[in-house]
């Protein structure tokens, strides 16, 4: 186990001498073709009767020390993405590849425990994911005792410090978490993450369930951890405006596909994909005085388990055509990095030539 | 200004602070620690409240009840009553008793005889022969007889002036009667007086006769003679008594001398007497005779003759001061030419169905047991049963439940439909069957108890895993269990850390909850005579003396008690698991 | 740690509070509770006839066992005919507790209004909201105040079809009408709010809809009985963004269609910025900026109110790093007399030591709570 663990940080550190020595790309994390279909069972002996496609072909790289934003709207399956990296649930098919060479699937169980400290996450809702009666510094430390990660006897300074780091006071350690607010709250749970001294943390909406003034200070916080840490986020949220201020590469999801991938400035620049736009322009700016030239949607999203053919965008796609009822779109590259899955862009395709098969409603 | 208030607020704080504290600042305003949340949602819970003073009062019932309680709970209540037995027997006596002198018998045959040919002759003296003695029967009075045997005692010869008088044996012959006899000689006569006494003279060889007395050996009489007080029982019996009694009660005199005593006699008619000694009774006369109806009842001599004057009085009832001074009430009737005493008879009886009173404020059971007792026991055994049972039951379920919702998948399904399996066994035909089981083998009444505790236990754990599995399924799927997955932490420490101790609100609720059923359960196999058996009590079997219909409608003390004291605790442990479960809910407001 | 702390009430000052708390309750409730309370009791006038709504100094607390939590204190602010307000605050700042009073549907008994007037405007006569019994509030939830939540998935009954619940709603209010005459005005409202196919939506069950269909429903259920004011709390939080756009969208078409109020409780200044003509900035249970949507937005004057707004990344704006207040909001219990944002505020000035700063007027319509702007000469109209 050990052994293992000497292992993988005998390679990062040849990684980061590597990265530095030539700055070299350095891929903490692949995703290659990844699949998650969740069974859906009915009748009495739990027959399968088919799948919710929650993530369906999914491939991106992360490197070292950066943020990857991943939005979409619920249901899109950018938090099964996420615990699907980590091996929280289990994938259908796909590779994910951490630091080059881990795969979590091959690894035994005893070697995945040892792993785990390197890759970690922060959920959602800063109210379920603190076992409500642990005090705060067990929360936090529990982990950090299990694998050993410091001496005991620095352990106490240890703790106080990640807290600390992360605005939290020493004093803190022996409250429960109903005691804390949403924001100290999350804090902790980043804590909990940071204290293990992770590589990656995969960020799940972190920010949506708090306030504004307490999302800058978390989102503030991420990005001084992150340069403190030399952390990677795969930062998941409906936020634009969010994954636009922290992200350096943007995946936008619809319906567990993802339908645009490009840097920060390339997609909010020019976002390709009728949906990325129709998303970019829904978001409402606080400045009464801009009247946005708004793309509305019709509609809402179809369901994952019975996903519309074809593009699964086309329900509501305002450039829908015969092509789009019929075929998926492959994912084209349109250069710099920015890739989009929609037939606008494919020239064989034949959207270009087709007519409007339906005119406007 | 801004400062006072600043160190206003402050002294809320410990005091420690020096510097003022910012508005965030989480020490600020001080919290509710979990504890006290809990206290405090649940003490508003009024409900809950009345459960809990339900549930203390009884445990103080049954616990310090049973402690306090004067009485055991196996003791059984005697009572006497007085109940119209037929106590005696009483008879007029028709038959004649023979009373044989001091060394003399008399046989069977002296008395069948006398009965034949004495019985109803109205002539004074009979003789008659039995075993080849002649007997002469004289009828002193009516139905007074005295048996005299022919006797040699002298012989008196003539000769010529001279008559020479010597005794047969060792009797001395007194002048009187010498006299008597040379003067009948001389008369020639065949018989003579002398001292009041008649002799008869038969001739026997020449001149010389044969002076014949007639020794009274016996007596018939139809009175019977009862001493008082056994000392005086040898003289009742005696001859010489019962025969100068006898004599002097035909007589009418007041008083007779045996022996050189004077007895007085006090005479009630002529059947009736009792004859005194001084001042004591000595020997009651009657021809009455009383015997017991039961053996081994002794009739005292008093009540013997307060029976004899009743009867003779001709009273129905009478009054008989008996040796402890009580008044006992005695009721005379005719039948079949007897007389039969009846008596208010104190009897030890067992105190069954006493209704409420001071000494037992719920009256007595069918056992003749005080019922607050047996209810106070019964409550201990249905309270542990209770507990027991519950505790038996969470923890198959916890560790049943714990496995199936933690590890999912195909243990989930299995252990749930050995769940299912186990749900679907008819739970009474099971217990009916169990306790027909135990009663065949007649199983002590404590390891009947365990027994049942444990079958009770064993059948109902499905219910606490079905919670625990569900908890822990949804336990599992929250943030912080994935979170733990997440930092690689051990499953073991997962599971004991993190799972149980949030399960365990739902635990102590389901679990309270789940005591009023459980004592319901046993109640009723109890109540169907399946359960708890004498002498242990359960308020369930306590009820069941409530199947009796005369106990149903006329000793509601019995089992309205018990089934109040159920009713109570089911309701006491409701209220609070329901006060518990909003308690510990966070969601419930108020 | 030579001492553990813990930050515990004692059970001392536990037994007090509650003590004091069940006082004030009981007496407080009592009043609430009170069958046939003479009209006279509660009618009063409006201060501006075109205001539907006008709160004066409200004050409602919530008496709960770590104290009393001065969830609103002293809030005024009017809401004109016809306009839409937005209240906008962190969580815990009273906006939804500030609504809830006007709809008395406060969590009782802990909470209660202890003083101030909620003026409320039914045409021909006002009531003061703050005194009416709870009896006869019924008339006026629903008729004319009516409520949209946050939560489309839990305010609707899943038992019931949608059209049932919208006639319950019509029958409720309007006693006299036919059933046909209900049913129509139901399909009306769901054509209203831009469902197309209304006949077949009203046979429907609320499980049978996504969830914007839902809050549309929601919202055609708030508009059925033509109200005065529409309270939305949050209408669009729990929604996502494309269908946030739709909801929004169709807020903004019926704004010029119905004659109602809106009073917009949300944390998202966007939604605000695009929906409101009136702002209302909450901070702490107390207004600490109002104003025309274009004063508040365009020329923020509370350091608050100011960091509210910077700290949100807003899309095409770049910034190296995020402005953020410091600090968190406080817990409105035990509040001091000071302004309640100076230990988080960074432009404070020497006053901001001293009392709660007075209502400032910077224009006739924009009024800040900050001792900034505070003019000697002019004065505050505060406290």
């Amino acid at each position: 186990m050990s052994e293992v663990k000497e292992k993988i940080l005998n390679e990062e550190d040849q990684k980061i001498s590597v990265e530095s020595g030539e700055g070299a790309s350095d891929n903490v994390l692949e995703v290659k073709h990844l699949c998650k279909y969740f069974p859906i069972k009915a009748g009495l002996f739990g027959r399968v009767v088919g799948h919710v496609h929650a993530v369906e072909d999914v491939s991106f790289t992360l490197k070292r020390g950066t943020t990857m934003g991943l939005v979409g709207e619920s249901g899109c399956g950018k938090t099964t993405i996420g615990k699907t990296i980590l091996d929280l649930t289990p994938k259908t098919s796909g590779e994910v590849i951490f630091n080059g060479n881990v795969h979590l699937d091959k690894m035994s169980s005893k070697e995945l425990r040892a792993f785990r400290p390197k890759i970690q996450i922060i959920f959602q809702d800063p109210y379920s994911s603190l076992s409500p009666r642990l005090p705060v510094g067990e929360i936090i430390g529990e982990a950090v005792r299990e694998h050993n990660l410091v001496p005991p006897e620095e352990f106490d300074d240890y703790i106080t410090r990640i807290m600390e780091a992360c605005g939290l006071h020493d004093y803190q350690k022996d409250r429960y978490p109903h005691e804390f607010s949403g924001g100290q709250r999350q804090r902790i749970c980043i804590a909990r993450a940071v204290a293990l001294n992770p590589d990656f943390i995969v960020c799940d909406e972190p920010v949506s369930a708090l306030d504004v003034s307490i999302q800058a200070q978390i989102i503030n916080l991420l990005e001084d951890l992150q340069e403190k840490f030399n952390l990677t986020y795969l930062f998941i949220s409906h936020d634009l405006s969010v994954v636009q201020h922290i992200s350096d590469t943007v995946g936008v999801m619809y319906l567990g596909n993802m339908v645009e991938y490009a840097s920060k400035e390339e997609i909010f620049a020019n976002p390709l994909h009728p949906y990325t736009q129709a998303l970019f322009s829904a978001i409402p700016v606080p400045d009464p005085t801009i009247k946005m030239n708004r793309i509305i949607l019709e509609g809402s999203i179809p369901s994952p388990s019975n996903p519309p053919s074809g593009c699964k965008f086309h329900t509501r796609c305002r450039n829908c055509k015969g092509v789009c009822r019929k075929m998926a779109p492959r994912t084209m590259d349109m250069g710099n990095g920015h890739t989009v899955a929609c037939h606008i862009y494919d020239p064989e395709s034949g959207y270009a030539t087709e007519e409007e098969s339906k005119p406007e409603e | 200004m801004s400062d006072n208030t600043n160190m206003n607020l402050n002294t809320n704080e410990s005091g420690e602070e020096q510097q003022p504290m910012s508005l965030d600042d989480g020490r600020r305003v001080k919290v509710l620690s979990p504890g006290m949340m809990v206290f405090k949602r649940f003490i508003r819970n009024k409900l809950a409240i009345v459960g809990i003073c339900i549930l203390v009062f009884m445990f103080l019932f049954s616990f310090l009840g049973g402690v306090i309680s004067p009485y055991r709970q196996d003791q059984v209540f005697h009572k006497y009553d007085k109940a119209n037995k037929e106590y005696a027997g009483a008879v007029v006596n028709t038959d004649y008793r023979f009373t044989a002198a001091e060394g003399f018998t008399l046989t069977t045959m002296t008395r069948a005889n006398f009965n034949s040919k004495v019985k109803g002759s109205e002539e004074a003296e009979v003789k008659f022969e039995a075993d080849d003695v002649t007997y002469l029967a004289r009828k002193v009075d009516d139905n007074f007889y005295t048996l005299s045997v022919g006797e040699q005692l002298g012989t008196v010869t003539v000769l010529g002036k001279i008559t020479d008088i010597k005794s047969i044996g060792d009797a001395e012959l007194s002048k009187a009667l010498k006299d008597a006899a040379t003067a009948a000689v001389k008369a020639s006569a065949t018989s003579f007086e002398a001292e009041g006494v008649t002799y008869t003279l038969t001739k026997g060889a020449a001149k010389s006769y044969v002076i014949n007395g007639m020794k009274e050996v016996a007596m018939v009489s139809m009175l019977n003679f009862d001493a008082f007080t056994s000392e005086y029982d040898t003289l009742a019996r005696s001859f010489a008594f019962r025969k100068a009694c006898e004599t002097a009660m035909h007589a009418g005199a007041d008083s007779f001398e045996v022996d050189g005593t004077t007895y007085r006699l006090d005479i009630e008619d002529e059947t009736n007497a009792v004859a005194y000694l001084g001042d004591t009774e000595v020997v009651n006369i009657s021809n009455i005779i009383v015997n017991p109806v039961n053996n081994g009842v002794f009739l005292s001599i008093d009540y013997k003759a307060a029976v004899a004057e009743a009867i003779a009085e001709k009273h129905t009832t009478f009054d008989f001061v008996d040796e402890n001074g009580e008044t006992v009430k005695n009721t005379v009737t005719m039948r079949n030419n007897n007389y039969v005493i009846f008596t208010e008879q104190a009897t030890d009886l067992i105190d069954m169905y006493a209704p409420p009173s001071k000494e037992h404020w719920l009256g007595t059971d069918d056992h003749g047991m005080d019922v607050l007792t047996r209810l106070m026991y019964g409550g201990r055994i249905s309270l542990m049963v209770g507990f027991i049972v519950m505790i038996l039951e969470n923890l198959i379920g916890i560790v049943i439940g714990g496995i199936s919702g933690y590890f999912g998948g195909w243990v989930d399904t299995m252990l749930m439909r050995f769940v299912d399996l186990f749900n679907s066994i008819p739970y009474y035909p099971m217990m009916i069957i169990a306790g027909a089981i135990m009663d065949s083998f007649e199983v002590n009444p404590y390891v009947r108890l365990y027994m049942m505790m444990a079958i009770m236990g064993i059948m109902g754990w499905t219910g606490v895993a079905r919670v625990v599995r569900g908890q822990i399924l949804s336990l599992r799927e929250q943030d912080f269990m994935v979170a733990t997955e997440a930092t690689g932490i051990a499953v073991s420490r997962r599971i004991f850390r993190h799972l149980v101790p949030n399960v365990m609100p739902l635990l102590i609720v389901q679990a309270t909850m789940g005591l009023g059923g459980i004592i319901l359960t046993e109640a009723t196999l109890s109540f169907l005579g399946l359960g708890i058996k004498y002498p242990l009590a359960s308020w369930g079997s306590i009820i069941n003396a409530a199947s009796n219909i005369y106990v149903m409608t006329y000793c509601w003390f019995i089992w309205i008690p018990a089934g109040l004291l159920i009713v109570l605790t089911v309701l006491g442990f409701n209220f609070v698991g329901d006060g518990l479960r909003d308690a510990f809910d966070p969601k419930m407001k108020r | 740690m030579s001492k553990k702390d813990t930050n515990f009430i004692s059970a001392r000052e536990a037994r007090k509070i509650s003590k004091e708390n069940n006082k004030i309750l009981k007496k407080l409730d009592g009043r609430l509770s009170r069958k046939n309370v003479p009209e006279s009791e509660y009618l009063t006038t409006m201060k501006d006839p075109g205001n539907v709504v006008e709160f004066d100094d409200l004050h409602t607390y919530f008496f709960t066992d770590v104290g009393t939590v001065h969830a609103v204190d002293g809030v005024s602010f009017n809401v004109p005919a016809g306009k839409t307000v937005g209240i906008v605050g962190e969580s815990g700042c009273g906006k939804s507790v500030t609504s809830l009073s006007l709809m008395q549907l406060l969590q009782r008994p802990t909470g209660q209004i202890v003083s101030g007037e909620i003026r409320l405007n039914l045409g021909d006569k006002a009531y003061d909201v703050a005194k009416m019994p709870i009896d006869a509030m019924r008339n006026i939830r629903g008729n004319v105040v009516s409520m949209i939540f946050q939560e489309p998935m839990t305010s609707l009954n899943p038992v019931f079809r949608i059209g049932f619940q919208l006639d319950e709603v019509i029958k409720l209010h309007n006693t006299g009408m036919s059933d046909e005459e209900v049913k129509q005005r139901s399909i009306d409202a769901i054509k209203m709010v831009g469902i197309p196919d209304a006949e077949g939506i009203y046979s429907r069950y609320p499980h049978e809809l996504s969830g914007g269909m839902r809050q549309r429903i929601v919202i055609a259920m708030a508009l059925v009985c033509n109200p005065r004011v529409i309270i939305a709390d949050e209408p669009t939080t729990a929604l996502d963004v494309t269908i946030q756009a739709q909801i929004l969208e169709l807020l903004r078409k019926l704004k010029g269609e119905i004659n109602a109020s809106i009073m917009l409780i949300t944390h998202d200044l966007g939604v605000i910025a695009e929906m409101a003509d009136y702002v209302v900035v909450m901070y702490a249970g107390r207004v600490v900026e109002k104003g025309l949507a274009n004063e508040v937005f365009l020329d923020p004057r509370h350091p608050y109110t100011i960091g509210l707004m910077e700290s949100k990344p807003v899309i095409n704006k770049k910034v190296d790093r995020l402005y953020s207040i410091p600090g968190s909001v406080p817990n409105p219990i035990n509040m001091p007399d000071y302004c309640y944002f100076r230990d988080r505020c960074e432009k404070c000035v020497a006053r901001c030591e001293g009392k709660y700063p007075p209502e400032c007027h910077v224009t006739d319509t924009h009024i800040v709570s900050c001792w900034r702007y505070f003019d000697e000469t002019k004065g505050g109209t505060g406290r």
